[in-house]
């Protein structure tokens, strides 16, 4: 596992999850199309992982040093075509870890953090990594395009974790 | 004269497609094929080729453009005289208070796209919005002008549907409204290039 500190804001660990776990937990997910065009399109699912959920929070509690409790989670997939605007970012406060589950690497396909309309962090696609982020106020989120030139299957977990 | 001033147009004011501006679908627009003379072509694309080009990149896009002000007087001067060329007709026929434009060009490139939107903001008085495509070396796969259908509830868009694709033939003007509802996206060229200047129409 290693630590790799990409902006004062964000951080990356790669080895998160390992390939079979996540293998896995994409075969258990039971998903649902979203398409407002002008907020987003992806595949959405309501993950029943607690194990996973509770082991990626001990691990973003003792990388940031301090405990944190779990908010919420979903899962999101993201098929050629896909993409999710910041202006469909539900805003919330807390610390977000976002795990990649995908099978592979997919270019282009990145998380972007933005707070006010600047970015601030980039989690790029690494399949077993994850990014936590602490979302203040005016913090959003965007999953890129994936393009339709190359067959692609981008699925990640995004967990809200909160100061108790 | 690069732009075919609308008096000089075959049948002026009477474009394909005008008598049903109001009744187009999804949302209003009109297309324009052999918008410019081709003998006048090479001057057009000669001005551009003059203009710097950047990438432009966020969550919504991705591609190559010019500078939202030209840089050179040429294209400044050609901006000014599209803009005089079209505003009185569009006025008159969309009945809407146009009186100046903007334009850039742009490349779209392999992966390029520009994800679905509306163009309205309040306070940027945009009324219409234009693209005419250019001539490219490498005609692209994709890179269609999509309209989509929307339903709406106050200021929140509650559905939103695929209605028209509009192919980015070269020569070919497209005008749409600007609405809350006028939602439409450039889909991701898949191969070669696509060129365009594009903008808008201001109150």
């Amino acid at each position: 596992m290693t630590l790799d500190l990409f902006a004062a804001r964000g951080t990356i660990i790669d080895g998160a999850v390992s390939g079979p776990l996540a293998e896995a937990v994409r075969g258990r997910l039971s998903y649902a199309r979203y398409a407002l065009y002008d907020r987003g399109s992806y595949d959405h699912a309501e993950p029943h992982e607690p194990e996973l959920i509770a082991a990626v929070t001990a691990l973003a509690a003792e990388v940031l040093g301090r405990a944190l409790v779990f908010a919420s989670a979903r899962a999101i997939r993201l098929l050629p075509g896909d993409y999710v605007l910041s202006r469909h970012d539900h805003a919330e406060t807390g610390v977000e870890l976002m795990v990649d589950l995908s099978a592979a690497i997919v270019a282009g396909a990145e998380v972007d953090y933005r707070r006010n309309g600047s970015a601030f962090f980039r989690m790029p696609s690494r399949p077993g990594a994850m990014s936590i982020v602490e979302r203040g106020p005016g913090v959003t989120c965007s999953h890129g395009y994936v393009s339709k030139r190359v067959p692609a299957e981008v699925v990640r977990l995004a967990v809200l974790l909160h100061d108790p | 004269m690069i732009w075919r001033a609308p008096g000089s147009w075959p049948n002026w004011p009477n474009w394909p497609n005008w008598p049903n501006w109001h009744d187009a679908r999804p949302f209003p627009h009109v297309i324009v094929d052999d918008f410019v003379a081709p003998d006048e072509l090479p001057a057009l694309m000669a001005i551009l080729e003059d203009e710097p080009v950047a990438r432009y990149e966020s969550d919504l896009f991705a591609f190559d453009a010019t500078t939202p002000e030209p840089t050179t007087p040429a294209l400044r001067e050609l901006r000014d005289a599209f803009a005089a060329a079209l505003a009185p007709a569009l006025a008159q026929h969309t009945g809407k208070p146009i009186t100046r434009a903007d334009l850039r060009a742009y490349a779209y490139r392999p992966g390029h796209y520009l994800l679905p939107h509306s163009d309205h903001q309040d306070g940027l008085a945009r009324e219409l919005a234009y693209a005419y495509y250019l001539p490219s070396p490498q005609p692209p796969i994709g890179g269609e002008l999509e309209l989509f259908e929307c339903a709406i509830e106050g200021t929140e868009l509650t559905s939103t549907r695929s209605a028209r694709l509009i192919e980015p033939r070269a020569n070919r003007l497209v005008v749409f409204d600007v609405s809350d509802v006028s939602l439409h996206q450039v889909r991701e060229v898949l191969d070669g290039l696509r060129l365009s200047i594009a903008g808008w129409f201001y109150r």
